[in-house]
């Protein structure tokens, strides 16, 4: 059962085709993995799937809606959930204030006027962003504004403000970019639990081949704005297209 | 959210509850210290050199400048209009009791509805793009609401003049003049500054702070982002408008640099000086500039607002959480000292 | 046609003085990212520094003296004090702008009082320009430079020194867009408009280079008010009544866009230009353009996708 069906999506930058008659479905409560060479258009497929570009063609349906022409808010509100390539948190604001803002997203939709609730008390909101924290690793932290993190705190932060919500379905960005060997691990073990325990679906765009044969259930790979191979890992790993794509890089 | 989870965060015996009192409690101190303060002026404001009547005028200026912290020190806005809020409404006010009745109420009600409308059209056409972009098309909006009071509609408002021969203001028989007046705007002030700190720690504050750090990470996280912006807007705008109908009220008078740039600047200096994020900063910052102005401009005559220009500069400079924080730093100084 | 043809002269000489103001504006914002509400004020300085050269050592050396004058402010102004700020919030910029913007007017209204300052154009600037049509001979008697335009019936006089700020203007418009275009300063500046980050991370000193950007953009103020000066007031107030067109020339043409800032500019100019005899419109007529312009291209005329968005 496929929660997130792309398909035949075109996108053009100047006369540039960065995504060419995509095709690519996910499964409920699978991680699939998209890799591809540098420029491949995975960072653009990403994109559309959270409202920041629109596709000049075809169709993008998550859990049988288009999204197409939705408010990054709204994709959001609807289940749709991304971690940035670069941390994207709330640097001025505490770990628990962090996420308690993705517990009121979650509460109250994407817009409520309630001026008079102390939002440092709301018992739901906020126990439940400690429970996140916690699972995040990051609960003694709580009190500390987010400037102070590492990168790879700023990362399972941002993570953490993903989960709050639940969301059905979670892109990740490079998720362990720029991570010690035992972050990697960590953030591994951790999505991996997730999805054990939550059955979330997940969809991560990696560079690190380890993370992404230690994760994944299917590969799709992405090269010169095509899916030009998908299936389960060890497949993958000995497709001769898939070489050639990425030899193909190497040797410029 | 499973309904489980949710049952499971009722669970009384969790920590919250203590911390929520203790934050109940500390709110009602600063509000009955602030009260105090507010209350007491006309017996301790004389003896600093402060006249009769300036009190008013500073408790007005601290609603206006309370407002506009909500807008620039949460949301991170910084408007160099906001005299078009405060000018339209004491613009509306005066019209209003000069043609309609000499009652307040009715001309209260009108020139917040006409503020609220004016806001959301004007919000909606400089929000949507970044910082810089609106700070420089609020000062256009309000330059234009000048040119406009000036010329194009000088008939209603008596152009570069000024709206004159308005009543006196009254409220059901009360003249409100002097103390009455005082009080009156005593207890709005007070209302209004328990307001902005109910709206500061409620969970729209909590967006308009994530505003000011994060809009994108906000906006991916389900949040209307815009839609708290222009709220939050419309919010501060109708704290500059009551302040505005209050001026009017205050002295039965509308001049047209209520709608200058220099009005616009007045409150951001206030506000910035004071300590933005705090909001009793910025009421502080509306009783320093106030208080400079008339009070201290004695013995500089008139360099006063150049020694003002370069003390405002300064703090942006070397302490841009201004007063508050300064007083902040000063305190923890003190007490570790006490500590040795 | 002659009342047309001398709206047109209007506007051009009333876009003249926003373009030179415009362009420092947008070209600082478009490499160095900082709005500077103190740039009426420069133009303000340029005027006032004019005033006193003109008075005591004749106006060619103002004219000489005036944007160097103006280029050492400004790159005074981006060592001592912006430069401090490229780290900090957008908004502490614009404040820091603006408390300059409030200190040099208080500072000029104590040395100089508030009222206005009586700038005289040059011996050689004054007078009228005639224009005449086919068939005209302008009498002998007349004083003035003669000029043919073939659609004008008789003559039309405009003043003289308006027609040399027109050309001063468009000349440093010219002379900007060669420097820009053609050195390698200006690749860099350029390239810097497009994408600041690309060049620190090729690791060009741009620091330096854009310091010289500061400086440059607050010579064209200074260039602004030596020949705008006669025309406009010069009194404390005149720097922030200036820089709200020119916030809004710069608006319209699209924020960073030097292109979009000459259209927009002329624009402006034209339609205060035309509405000068609408008693209700003539004020506000250049804030009824920007919101026209905003609501149907909310990036401005010439402004590039992505940038301030």
């Amino acid at each position: 059962m496929s929660i997130l069906e792309v398909s035949q999506v075109n996108k053009n930058f100047g006369g540039l085709a960065a995504l060419h008659n995509v095709n690519f479905s996910v499964d409920e409560g699978s991680i699939h993995s998209l890799i591809g060479p540098n420029g491949a258009g995975k960072s653009t497929l990403l994109n559309v799937l959270v409202g920041l570009l629109k596709p000049d063609g075809g169709s993008v349906e998550f859990d049988g809606k288009s999204l197409l022409g939705k408010t990054p808010h709204d994709i959001n509100q609807l289940g749709v959930a991304r971690v940035f390539q670069t941390p994207q948190v709330f640097p001025d604001l505490t770990l628990l204030e962090n996420i308690a803002i993705s517990g009121y997203a979650d509460r109250d939709g994407g817009f409520k006027f309630n001026l008079f609730e102390t939002a440092d008390t709301a018992k739901p909101v906020i126990n439940n962003a400690k429970r996140v924290l916690e699972e995040v690793g990051l609960i003694e932290q709580q009190k500390a504004e987010a400037r102070h993190l590492s990168r790879g705190d700023k990362r399972r932060l941002e993570l953490g403000i993903c989960l709050a919500h639940e969301p059905r379905l979670l892109l990740l960005d490079e998720p362990t970019a720029g991570m010690a060997r035992h972050e990697t691990e960590t953030t591994i073990d951790l999505l991996r639990n997730i999805s054990a325990k939550t059955k979330m679906t997940m969809v991560i765009v990696e560079h690190d081949m380890s993370v992404v044969f230690a994760l994944s259930e299917t590969i799709s790979v992405l090269a010169q704005g095509r899916i030009i191979a998908e299936g389960k890992p060890e497949d993958v790993k000995g497709d001769p297209k898939v070489k050639e794509a990425y030899l193909g890089e190497e040797q410029e | 959210m499973s309904s489980s989870d949710i049952k499971a965060a009722y669970d009384p015996s969790a920590s919250g509850r203590r911390v929520g009192s203790d934050f109940k409690r500390k709110d009602l101190t600063t509000l009955a210290v602030f009260a105090l303060i507010t209350f007491t002026m006309p017996l301790w404001f004389p003896l600093i050199g402060g006249y009769s009547g300036l009190d008013t005028k500073i408790l007005i200026w601290a609603i206006f400048a309370v407002g506009f912290d909500l807008l620039l020190g949460y949301t991170g806005y910084l408007s160099f209009g906001h005299a078009a809020f405060f000018g339209i409404s004491a613009y509306i006010t005066g019209l209003m009791l000069l043609h309609v009745s000499d009652n307040i109420i009715p001309a209260m009600i009108a020139s917040l509805i006409v503020t609220l409308i004016m806001a959301l059209i004007i919000g909606l056409l400089t929000l949507k793009r970044t910082g810089i972009y609106f700070s420089i098309l609020t000062l256009a909006f309000g330059e234009m609401f000048h040119s406009l009071a000036v010329s194009t509609l000088q008939d209603w408002t008596g152009g570069d003049n000024g709206l004159t021969g308005v009543p006196t203001p009254m409220l059901f028989g009360l003249k409100m003049q002097n103390l009455t007046m005082f009080y009156f705007v005593a207890v709005l002030a007070i209302i209004m500054f328990y307001i902005a700190r109910r709206i500061g720690r409620s969970p729209f504050g909590l967006m308009m702070k994530a505003i000011k750090s994060n809009q994108t990470r906000l906006e991916y996280t389900g949040i209307n982002v815009l839609r708290y912006k222009l709220s939050a807007f419309v919010i501060s705008a109708i704290y500059a408008g009551l302040a505005g109908s209050l001026m009017v009220i205050y002295e039965p008078y509308v001049a047209s640099e209520f709608l200058s740039w220099q009005e616009s600047g007045r409150v951001v200096i206030m506000t910035v000086m004071g300590g933005v994020g705090t909001l009793v900063g910025p009421m502080f910052g509306a009783f320093f500039m106030l208080y400079f102005e008339n009070v201290v401009s004695v013995l500089l005559q008139e360099q006063w607002l150049l020694v003002l220009g370069l003390m405002f500069m300064a703090i942006v400079i070397f302490l841009p959480g201004g007063f508050a924080d300064g007083a902040k730093r000063l305190w923890n100084r003190v007490s570790r000292q006490g500590d040795n | 046609m002659n009342q047309i043809f001398l709206q047109v002269l209007t506007g051009l000489q009333l876009g003249a003085i926003f373009v030179l103001i415009a362009l420092g504006l947008t070209l600082i914002f478009g490499t160095l990212g900082v709005v500077n509400f103190a740039h009426g004020a420069l133009f303000m300085l340029g005027a006032y520094i004019a005033v006193i050269l003109a008075g005591k050592l004749g106006f060619v050396t103002a004219i000489l003296v005036v944007p160097l004058a103006l280029f050492a402010i400004g790159l005074l102004m981006e060592r001592g004090l912006v430069k401090h700020f490229y780290d900090r919030p957008h908004t502490d910029q614009i404040l820091v702008t603006f408390g300059l913007a409030i200190v040099v007017q208080e500072a000029l209204k104590w040395y100089f009082g508030a009222n206005n300052i009586p700038f005289a154009e040059p011996a050689w600037g004054t007078g009228q320009t005639i224009f005449y049509g086919t068939g005209v001979t302008v009498p002998d008697p007349i004083p003035g430079l003669r000029i043919y335009m073939p659609f004008i019936e008789g003559f039309v006089f405009y003043p003289k020194w308006r027609l040399i700020l027109i050309l001063v203007s468009m000349s440093t418009v010219a002379g900007l867009f060669v420097l820009l275009q053609f050195t390698r300063f200006g690749l860099v500046v350029r390239a810097g408009m497009r994408d600041s980050e690309m060049l620190r991370f090729l690791g060009i000193n741009i620091s330096k280079r854009f310091a010289v950007v500061f400086g440059l953009g607050s010579a064209i103020a200074g260039i602004a008010g030596v020949f705008g000066g006669p025309v406009t007031q010069v009194d404390p107030a005149v720097g922030m009544s200036m820089l709200v067109p020119s916030f809004l020339v710069v608006v319209i043409g699209g924020m960073g866009s030097l292109p979009g800032a000459v259209l927009a500019s002329i624009m402006i100019g034209m339609a205060m230009a035309f509405s000068v005899n609408v008693a209700w419109l003539s004020q506000i007529v250049v804030y009824l353009v920007a919101v026209a312009v905003l609501l149907i291209r909310p990036r401005g005329l010439l402004g590039q996708k992505g940038l301030m968005e």
